[in-house]
């Protein structure tokens, strides 16, 4: 195999990784949106519910996740799956561990609001829902960027995980290569795919937290 | 608050029709009926490990290829099926076939100790389980692996050997390291972190067929063994297919043309059909 073809085959993991990762992003940054109001909701029922939620979602690996949702279907409920489900599960189970994540930390910036913001917005006769998307989000935005960039930066690294149920995705066709090859040297290159993506990621996020520093 | 909970239930309706989609496209694709015969133009997907050369692996193209899936190429042409070629993580085998995203496994699959597990096929290949070292370590027999470190893949027929029949052996070892695939485990050994391989002798000599003569393969073999291909227990319609269409290959000399192919990793030498 030339160095040529290992490229591109890798290129095609590659994209493989960067479609869980544009579709996780997708699903899991409204959904941990709705997540991060059921944890703040005044409900108990509610609350405890998201609460549990969250913390079955970080407390439990998400390659274990993976497996649950890929082949409990079959297993719990004898639903025969077809190859197909495949991404859809992993989609499915990336975007519900990723959406938990992103739930605290969306609660973290919403909660981190002065009590003030809501009192002046009260004054100006907003209503609550123009004061939240009109004076708390967009402040909230900003707050919650550099750890939005660190977790969406970890999501590329962990598209890897991916491999337990199955999917070909960057570090799974450079294990094949590997193997075919009997040499590590392209488990190498497929980091420098890694480093190159996310210097990309980390990139566009600053730029949008540079954009996004209007007061300063 | 009506309006987060509005949200909440919307997500969830999502999410439901997610998991609906799937559902539909998957009971479509293969009833739970464990005995299923296959029709002209259906898809036959075979699961395989990706890592397992000369078995199954990728080549200078980048396409799938080994001589069991050379084999399920033929077998497939011949019955108008359509192939699928589907890498599995090894670890997760069972629970492919039992789920029904693979129709067999196809890939180099010990027979011994799995016989109530699987619907099998013929036994195709004579496959023994050999350690492979370093030349110049001087492991020359099971008596030199004393004190040593040896590697070994997970839920590989090499470690069920040294686990039941080998037991006494694996003994006197100082640690057995089980990986999940023998690229790593070469590696290891290549790195000095271990002494020894236990693996199958097809992949032992892809392995020696790549890195040269630095590395000897044990003249005693650790077990002996037969490749067969595993069926979802039960499914005896598909299986008689298979096995029907592999053993005219095997009269009319296909099969034995495939092994040709594999010559430089011993195939021809270890295949026990056609000969």
């Amino acid at each position: 195999m030339n160095f040529s073809v290992m490229l591109q085959l890798l290129g095609n993991g590659m994209l493989m990784s960067i479609s869980i990762f544009l579709l996780t992003l997708v699903f899991s940054l409204p959904l941990g949106m709705v997540v991060a109001f059921g944890r703040m909701s005044k409900n108990t029922i509610i609350r405890g519910i998201v609460k549990f939620y969250i913390s079955v979602m970080r407390g439990t690996p998400l390659m274990l996740q993976l497996i649950l949702v890929y082949f409990g279907p079959h297993f719990l409920f004898g639903v025969a799956l077809s190859s197909n489900y495949r991404f859809i599960a992993t989609i499915i189970g990336f975007s519900l561990n990723y959406a938990a994540y992103f739930a605290e930390i969306y609660r973290g910036g919403i909660e981190s609001m002065p009590k003030g913001q809501y009192e002046a917005a009260e004054v100006l006769g907003f209503d609550k829902f123009q004061t939240f998307f009109k004076i708390i989000l967009p402040q909230v935005v900003k707050r919650v960027l550099p750890a939005m960039t660190n977790e969406t930066i970890t999501l590329v690294k962990d598209t890897s995980l991916a491999s337990a149920i199955s999917m070909v995705e960057l570090f799974d066709v450079a294990s094949q290569i590997a193997a075919s090859k009997s040499t590590i040297m392209p488990i190498m290159v497929a980091g420098l795919f890694y480093y190159v993506f996310n210097f990309i990621v980390a990139f566009i996020m600053e730029k949008i937290e540079k954009r996004l520093s209007y007061y300063k | 608050m009506k309006k987060f909970l509005g949200l909440l239930l919307a997500g969830a309706m999502v999410m439901g029709t997610l998991a609906g989609c799937s559902n539909d496209s998957s009971s479509a694709a293969s009833g739970s009926d464990s005995s299923v015969a296959k029709k002209e133009g259906e898809n036959f997907t075979v699961g395989f490990d990706a890592e397992f050369p000369p078995y199954g692996y990728m080549d200078d193209k980048g396409e799938y290829v080994g001589f069991d899936l050379d084999l399920a190429e033929e077998v497939c042409k011949r019955n108008g099926w359509n192939l699928v070629k589907q890498p599995i993580d090894w670890n997760s085998k069972d629970m492919e076939l039992n789920s029904g995203t693979i129709d067999c496994i196809w890939n180099g699959f010990t027979i011994q100790g799995r016989e109530d597990s699987y619907t099998w096929s013929v036994p195709y290949v004579d496959n023994s389980q050999v350690f492979v070292s370093k030349k110049d370590a001087g492991i020359a027999t099971p008596a030199d692996l004393a004190g040593k470190v040896v590697g070994v893949q997970k839920d590989s027929s090499a470690l069920a050997a040294l686990e039941e029949d080998a037991k006494d052996l694996a003994a006197t070892f100082s640690d057995m390291i089980q990986y999940s695939d023998y690229n790593t485990a070469f590696m290891d050994l290549e790195a000095g972190a271990i002494d020894a391989v236990a693996m199958d002798i097809g992949v032992a000599a892809y392995q020696l067929n790549n890195r040269g003569d630095a590395y000897v393969i044990m003249e005693e073999r650790l077990a002996s063994e037969q490749y067969g291909i595993g069926f979802k227990k039960g499914n005896d319609a598909l299986k008689d297919q298979v096995e029907k269409t592999l053993l005219e290959m095997v009269s009319d000399g296909t099969f034995t043309k495939i092994a040709e192919k594999y010559s430089d990793f011993g195939m021809t030498d270890s295949v026990c059909l056609g000969k």
